[in-house]
């Protein structure tokens, strides 16, 4: 079987490592550089920054753990943005060097559809080359959405591909989008001690976390004094002297010396050749494929995020290995029913499965349990306070609808209550296995307990 | 011992009005109940506060816990110093730990509010 993939993502090289493990002849086309979004732009190259403010802090509080530091830190942006570049290229290498294991070929170009057995590729140096493959597999992702009134410039108006090659840090920044990025740049970018502005044009930030999410992440925002506008949208933007102007919808305006855009993403589905084969896509341009991630032209795959849904690394992964066997002549389908989910503001945060207004919205019956991190001991040896964790069940039959964990370590934690979602365990289950002390998990456990009024360390009611 | 010069709100808050001044901070046994205090997040001037609402939120080292206005306003000032040292609601809950001052729209609205012997009474109440 010849399997060609479009996008080196995390959606298009999962696919092709894996059709390769099934005995497939893989060959993936990528335009820019292998791990797509995530690798280059997105997850990992954050997280490392984010690793690098929180050092800072770390730094900034020696003095709460008792150790003395005689003379000052400070950010260098130049140092931390060469650290991000090393460790990105360490893992790019990694995904190259697992071609190589596997026999997969990396074609390096911009891939087009000719027809269902057919991409031509227009390579980086200039040549153009035809590839033939039975099967075919779309993973060509998402690029930040602009906002046409006020589109990146590349200097003031920024968008996440920006921010991840800054220079200089900038003194105020105005990040428009509560979401996701505008939410862990806004923690990043207060750490290093910039002044940040958000506007969001919902009520809350991060609207589709469960509500004790938002509120708690709008508490700690108070405390890095950045400041959010909910329910508002940016009218207008100016670029001045002094700075960036930005006309908010209430009446307000705000002079930045830049702006993040961070409003969403656009699927790239443009000249990729859809069109030609008749591939159908959706209401939000994403590209319509079944439960076997085909698209209605048989032997055609879509992975990842331009098939829409939830825009998540991990879930195009798992898209990417169910093509893949599907395309290898295996039968597999996806399952949506359990993708947890992680923000990685500070502290973090991460869910899985239903947020309470979802249940509610589902008119479901349902019971929470609740617990805090501030009454866990390791919490307070660690000196991580802030936080807690919010289990959601059905009183009927005890299974587990979601659970929202806010606070130290909170985006590892939550894989324990993945499993016991995926196992189809019940809230006691979990509440009656014995958790290591000290730890951050005890307190998954103690919510867990809560649901039945069976937590132990909390005050009598 | 709970000052007598203060009303006092069965969420364990306290009210001391002068004139259309009502100065606001939370109990000595609130304080206690809750233990070291980290964080408090102080209301905005200008804003309007409703009796029985929150004022104000709390974290302390065991919980995080909802300041309850004793009574309706709107917000003249706050207690700025609580901001970098929160611990001073410990230390002096009815001194220096106040929180802050409404301008109130009803006087007799305190009418309602317990004395320290009647507060001193319900927090035995409380306790059994």
């Amino acid at each position: 079987m010849r399997v060609a993939v479009i996008g080196g993502g995390p959606g298009g090289y999962v696919a092709a490592l894996k059709a390769a493990q099934l005995g497939a002849q893989v060959a993936v086309v990528e335009q820019s550089e292998v791990g797509g979004t995530c690798l280059n732009l997105g997850c990992i190259p954050t997280k490392t920054l984010i690793a690098s403010a929180e050092a800072l802090r770390t730094a900034k509080g020696l003095a709460d753990y008792g150790i003395e530091l005689n003379g000052s830190v400070s950010p260098n942006l130049s140092k931390i943005m060469e650290r991000k570049d090393r460790v990105v290229s360490i893992q790019v290498k990694g995904i190259r060097a697992l071609f190589k294991s596997w026999g997969v070929t990396l074609v390096e170009g911009r891939g087009t559809l000719v027809s269902p057995g057919r991409i031509r590729v227009e390579k980086r140096e200039g040549s153009e080359e035809t590839i033939e493959a039975e099967k075919i597999v779309l993973a060509t992702g998402s690029r930040p959405a602009r906002i046409p009134k006020f589109s990146f410039d590349g200097k003031n108006i920024l968008s996440s591909d920006d921010v991840i090659t800054m220079k200089e840090i900038p003194s105020s920044l105005l990040i428009v989008g509560a979401g996701v990025i505008g939410c862990e740049f806004a923690c990043l970018f207060s750490e290093f001690g910039v002044r940040v502005l958000m506007v969001e044009t919902m009520g809350r930030a991060l609207s589709t976390e469960d509500a004790g999410v938002s509120e708690l992440l709008e508490r700690e925002f108070k405390k890095k004094g950045i400041t959010l506008m909910t329910g508002v949208d940016v009218t207008r933007v100016e670029i001045g002297e002094d700075g960036v102007h930005a006309y908010i919808s209430d009446g307000r305006e705000v002079v930045t010396e830049k702006i993040l855009v961070s409003v969403g993403r656009t699927f790239n589905t443009e000249n990729i050749g859809l069109e030609a084969l008749g591939i159908e896509r959706g209401k939000r341009g994403e590209v319509i494929v079944n439960e076997k991630m085909e698209t209605v032209v048989k032997g055609v795959y879509a992975v990842g995020d331009v098939t829409g849904g939830m825009l998540l690394a991990h879930k195009a992964s798992q898209e990417g290995v169910v093509a893949a066997h599907n395309a290898c002549g295996r039968d597999m389908t996806m399952d949506y029913g359990v993708i947890p989910s992680a923000v990685f503001t500070s502290p973090e945060i991460s869910s899985v499965g239903l947020r309470e207004h979802q249940v509610q919205e589902k008119g479901m019956p349902y019971r929470t349990g609740g617990f805090l991190y501030r009454a866990l001991g390791r919490a307070h040896a660690a000196g991580q306070l802030t936080g807690f964790f919010k289990i959601i069940a059905d009183p009927g039959n005890d299974r587990i609808l979601g659970a929202h964990f806010m606070g130290a370590h909170a985006s590892d934690l939550v894989h324990e209550v993945a499993v016991a979602m995926k196992a189809g365990l019940k809230a006691v289950d979990v509440a009656d296995t014995i958790h290591v002390h000290p730890t951050f998990s005890e307190g998954i456990r103690e919510a867990f307990g809560d649901l039945h009024g069976e937590a132990i360390h909390v005050p009598k009611k | 011992m709970n000052p007598e010069n203060l009303k006092y709100h069965r969420e364990h808050t306290w009210v001391k009005v002068s004139g259309k001044r009502a100065t606001i901070g939370i109990t000595d046994h609130a304080q206690e109940a809750l233990g070291d205090i980290v964080y408090i997040d102080l209301p905005e001037a200008d804003t309007a506060v409703e009796a029985n609402s929150e004022l104000a939120e709390i974290e302390s080292t065991k919980a995080t816990s909802s300041v309850i206005s004793p009574v309706s306003g709107t917000v003249l000032e706050v207690n700025e110093e609580l901001a970098e040292s929160p611990e001073i609601i410990n230390e002096e809950p009815y001194g220096k730990g106040w929180v802050a001052v409404l301008e109130i729209e009803d006087e007799t609205e305190t009418e309602e509010l317990m004395d320290a012997s009647e507060y001193e009474r319900y927090l035995e109440e409380e306790a059994k």
